[in-house]
């Protein structure tokens, strides 16, 4: 597929999942709405990283699994202490 | 010469490379400022539920969807400049980052739209003005309220000196080798991608998780 084409099509699944995530949230889904919206908000990240910032080579992946590392850390220890 | 802007580096290669990864660094320290307001709000909102989920249906759906919209175009327009730069087509590559920036500036003009009509209904306690909000457990609204004004404005600062630098890349075109408009245009485009991402995250976040 050519480049121009995968751009595209990315492009048009970010907005799919636009109105995927503002038509589930007209439903009541219980406790399933808020997850369904941050699955649907990393979803979205991960194309833009994939398809649009061309997240590969090693030290880029490094840097991202850092900051991942840090934010479970900030995350992880202040629920934890609650 | 070949080409770098830097006497460091041998290649335009090797140069594009670092400047990769340095803004690679730099998102993640972005991440954890914006991460550290995320979870301010995810902690305030599992304790004031109620609460944040009233105050949340006074934010326009509408108006939001629409600027989560724009943002996404922008993204797509700077990754065809990237693409046209990567072809050496110039004049295109501006077109592109032309209309990027105007994008960027479309979102601004909404976003000031809806703080002028929260600042009209009395939603925003901000620089002393009056907050008038009929809905229940007024004080954690006015927290929420809080919170949104300083996430939408920490994310619309960015975006504001993303437009400034695309604006000055493309004063300083003319002068600029190949090699370095190529560099610019990969280091700034990641920067962009990056303050599309926060967006992504903040839409649902404020506007749709308290539905």
């Amino acid at each position: 597929m050519s480049e121009l084409r995968k751009l595209t099509f990315g492009y048009l699944g970010l907005l799919a999942l636009l109105a995927l995530t503002v038509g589930s949230s007209l439903v009541d889904l219980g406790g399933f709405n808020v997850a369904l919206n941050l699955a649907i908000a990393a979803a979205k990240a991960i194309l833009i990283a994939m398809l649009f910032m061309h997240l590969t080579g090693t030290l880029p992946r490094l840097a991202v699994a850092a900051t991942g590392l840090w934010l479970i850390i900030l995350f992880g220890l202040t629920l934890i202490g609650r | 010469m070949s080409g770098t802007e830097s006497i460091a580096f041998d290649t335009p290669q090797r140069e594009r490379r670092a400047d990769t990864f340095a803004m690679w660094v730099f998102i993640g320290s972005e991440a954890m400022l914006f991460g550290a307001i995320f979870l301010v709000f995810l902690v305030a909102h599992v304790d004031f539920g109620p609460a944040f989920a009233a105050a949340s249906k006074h934010l326009s759906l509408p108006l939001g969807t629409f600027n989560t919209a724009v943002l996404i175009t922008s993204s797509f327009t700077m990754a065809l400049a990237h693409r046209l730069a990567l072809q050496r087509r110039w004049r295109a590559t501006v077109w592109a980052l032309v209309v990027t920036s105007g994008l960027g500036l479309c979102f601004l003009v909404v976003k000031g739209i809806e703080y002028g009509k929260e600042i009209g209904e009395g939603l925003a306690p901000l620089l002393g003005m009056p907050f008038r909000y009929a809905g229940p457990d007024p004080v954690h609204a006015e927290f929420f309220f809080g919170l949104y004004f300083a996430m939408t404005s920490l994310h619309a600062l960015h975006l504001i000196g993303g437009i400034v630098v695309i604006a000055g890349m493309i004063a300083l075109w003319r002068t600029a080798s190949p090699a370095n408009r190529l560099r610019r245009v990969v280091t700034v485009g990641l920067y962009w991608h990056f303050v599309d991402i926060i967006w992504v995250f903040m839409f649902p976040v404020l506007y749709l998780i308290n539905r």
